[in-house]
């Protein structure tokens, strides 16, 4: 099972989700490194000597202030543009899915019901220390098809969380959302719960499997 | 300039004080600000100081894989306890006994407006913070449900304790405290300026610390009115987060975070401030900027009131883009003030004394929570990064990095005006080092751990991967910025016994606080220079050579 190292982008919202994250990483590295030139070269040319005048007493330039007003909000502008296309296309919810599943949290445990289809889940066996022996649910989704998850929670607010597909949703009682996910790579992947629920957060751990469709149809006739 | 001279020593009307006390009934029953300062600032040190020891057991546990130093509900104790005590019994109140001492000298008053009520405010917050950790002494244990507390979580059916019942009374004491001295201090600034001193030439920190207040009557209600409900919920039959009768857990998310993230900015203005203040004495210039510096306090108080839902991007049930946006923009007069600090050391004459140093680790940590702070704005790398150890990175470069560095700049700045006696250097630039290298060490990892899967408030993980390397790297961290604090404590035995006297100013400094003597004398002032700009100090120097 893939999971706990560098995620693999496994889904095609990943893949936006994917050049999202090192768009706003190459913008911030950039501001950084300038900013970090700007206070280390400050230091060292102006480093106080001995003996040394007092310095020129200015405090302002408003051209210079208003040049570092405008340009960030270009940038920032820009950064919203982009995030705001890669967000609409990774929130986008398909009209036909090749399957939609109900996924429901609770403590400390997954339940996946297909429509049309079985209903499989279970808890997980967690961290050996703390010796829970449960079959751990699976959820199986067909490669290069897109599937549909209406989520809810029966208890407490749960996260849905693959970290290798970047993508995290809350499960929330009393309220369903729905979300897609189109795989691209075959595996097995850990999900888990993101968001603290109790003693055995840590241990609601979950297993993606991605198939071919046709493997993905056998086990959908092979659990009914 | 020798006319200005001559106009110096304008006498203060003061009334004649009784020969000071100093004995402990004496502080007991104090309503001097400076004292009360000083007491809200050692309580918070204190808060501190048993916050950092929970942070160091919580390292201790993730230093390995399934570790079974601590079980889950101790685990959750100890980050619950950890994160509230931080945020309301620490960050924040060190801000405001901070304003509580500084701000009447700086703008030359000889006390706050309502000095009953100030000293009202810090015993509710003292005895907030000891019914919060009284939690940990119930047949439960203390609240386990997070800082955040979010309900059904937190609501009686699960989380059954006394504990947490103690933390809704404790912070919601706080809160009181918290609103009761923001309006203290805003109607201080206001009304008791001395003559000349105009609100375009009040010191930026006490600038900064009206936008704080000004933030704190807008969201602070909000914390006290929520933590109601879920009292309400919890003993009175209230269904307000309870969905089987209507009510919703995303309302608690909405009118928490409609306090949570102006708290934020709560624990950072103060320390714009802070950073503001010494910047200009150790480059030898004015603050560059200043009407920049105010306006960009204000405009990141107001869009701070309009971000609280970009904690809430993957519930999938808010307007992402609105507050994508908005959080954004926060950037840009965040910006605003990095360059104008950056500006107020160009072409100065620079000197890197401890707080000067403590100005740039928080520069550059900052900077690195700042860039982080804007990638969180992007609801899809929310996505991931959400409730992850990358969340808890950033906001520790913010916390930890930012507001932390710039306390301890605060401490070794005005320690002499404080105390009259001056902290030793050369502990100082290693209490420096070791925090800097250790806080990196510890946070900077935790970046990739986020990335990696890693969720927050996990009491242990599996072997395998990088995650336990990374994790060890982070505790060894922890231990060392542990070893850079103990030398504060270290230091400030070592001056106490040391007694070596500072004159009014140590560090040739611009504000009014500089003008009196170190410590001041109950009244505050003798006399007052000519205040006409924002250095009156400086001002008086000039003349006088």
């Amino acid at each position: 099972m893939h999971g706990n190292t560098w995620p693999v982008v496994g889904t095609g919202q990943a893949s936006v989700m994917a050049s999202n994250w090192l768009l706003f990483l190459a913008v911030g590295a950039c501001v950084g490194v300038i900013v970090v030139v700007l206070i280390l070269f400050a230091l060292v040319r102006w480093r106080r000597r001995p003996g040394d005048a007092e310095p020129p007493q200015f405090a302002n330039n408003y051209q210079l202030e208003v040049a570092w007003t405008v340009i960030p909000l270009l940038i920032v502008g820009g950064l919203f543009v982009a995030t705001y296309r890669a967000e609409a296309r990774i929130d986008a919810v398909a009209d036909q899915p090749a399957a939609i599943v109900a996924v429901n949290a609770y403590r400390w445990g997954w339940t996946f019901s297909y429509r049309g289809g079985p209903t499989v889940g279970g808890a997980s066996n967690g961290p050996a220390s703390l010796g829970v022996k449960q079959q751990m649910a699976e959820l199986v989704l067909p490669l290069g098809e897109t599937t549909r998850i209406e989520l809810s929670s029966t208890d407490v607010v749960h996260g849905f969380w693959i970290p290798d597909f970047l993508f995290k949703r809350d499960a929330i009682p009393g309220q369903t959302t729905v979300f897609d996910v189109s795989p691209t790579k075959l595996g097995t992947f850990e999900g888990r719960c993101s968001s603290f629920c109790g003693l055995q957060h840590e241990s609601m751990l979950f297993r993606v499997r991605v198939v071919t469709p046709s493997a993905f149809a056998a086990w959908e006739k092979s659990q009914t | 300039m020798g006319e200005i001279a001559d106009l110096s020593a304008v006498p203060v009307l003061a009334m004649p004080a009784a020969a000071e006390r100093h004995d402990f009934l004496s502080w007991l029953t104090t309503t001097d600000h400076k004292r009360i300062g000083i007491l809200y600032l050692l309580t918070s040190l204190a808060y501190f100081g048993v916050s950092g020891i929970l942070s160091l057991l919580i390292r201790t546990q993730l230093a390995r894989p399934n570790s079974t130093f601590f079980n889950a509900h101790q685990y959750a104790q100890l980050f619950t306890l950890h994160g509230t005590a931080m945020i309301f019994l620490f960050v924040a109140p060190f801000a405001f006994g901070l304003a509580n001492f500084l701000s009447p000298l700086q703008i030359g008053a000889a006390d706050m407006a309502f000095p009953r009520l100030n000293a009202t405010s810090y015993w509710l917050y003292l005895f907030g913070g000891l019914v919060i950790f009284l939690g940990a002494a119930t047949s439960e244990g203390a609240a386990a449900s997070g800082w955040t507390a979010y309900p059904p979580l937190s609501e009686i059916r699960v989380s059954t304790g006394l504990g947490q019942d103690l933390w809704i009374v404790g912070v919601f004491l706080v809160s009181v405290a918290t609103i009761v001295t923001s309006i203290n201090f805003v109607t201080t600034v206001f009304i008791f300026r001395a003559p000349g001193m105009t609100m375009w030439r009040i010191p930026i920190f006490t600038w900064e610390m009206i936008a704080t207040s000004l933030l704190v009557f807008m969201a602070f209600p909000s914390l006290a009115a929520t933590l109601l409900l879920l009292f309400v919920d919890r003993h009175m039959g209230g269904h307000a987060f309870d969905p089987a009768y209507g009510g919703s857990p995303v309302l608690w998310d909405h009118l928490f975070w409609f306090f949570g993230h102006p708290e934020v900015y709560v624990m950072i203005l103060p320390y714009f401030g802070v950073v503001s203040e010494i910047v200009p004495v150790f480059s030898r210039k004015p603050i560059f900027g200043y009407t920049g510096l105010v306006l960009a306090a204000f405009a990141i108080a107001g869009l701070s009131m309009g971000v609280w839902a970009h904690h809430m991007f993957t519930t999938g049930v808010v307007n992402n883009p609105f507050f994508a946006f908005v959080s954004l923009l926060i950037a840009v007069p965040t910006g605003v003030k990095f360059f104008n600090w950056v500006a107020t050391m160009w072409s100065g004459s620079i000197s890197l004394e401890t707080p000067m140093l403590f100005t740039i680790g928080f520069l550059l940590n900052f900077l690195i929570g700042g860039i982080t702070g804007v990638m969180l704005a992007s609801p899809p790398i929310d996505y991931q990064a959400h409730d992850s150890y990358f969340v808890v990175a950033h906001f520790h470069y913010v916390l930890g990095g930012g507001s932390l560095f710039a306390i301890f700049a605060a401490l070794f700045f005005w320690w002499p005006k404080m105390f009259g006696v001056k902290l030793d250097e050369g502990l100082g630039r290693w209490c420096f080092g070791l925090l800097f290298v250790g806080f990196n060490l510890t946070f900077l990892p935790m970046h990739f751990m986020g990335v990696m899967g890693m969720p927050r408030r996990v009491f242990t993980y599996d072997a395998g991967g990088p995650l336990p390397m990374l994790n060890l790297i982070a505790t060894c961290g922890s231990y060392v910025m542990f070893v850079g604090v103990s030398l504060f404590v270290v230091n400030a035995i070592i001056s106490a016994r040391a007694r070596i006297p500072v004159g009014n100013d140590p560090w040739s400094a611009n504000s009014l606080e500089w003008w009196t003597s170190s410590p001041p004398p109950e009244y505050n002032f003798e006399s007052l220079p000519p205040i006409r700009s924002e250095r009156p100090v400086y001002d008086a120097r000039v003349a006088r050579s």
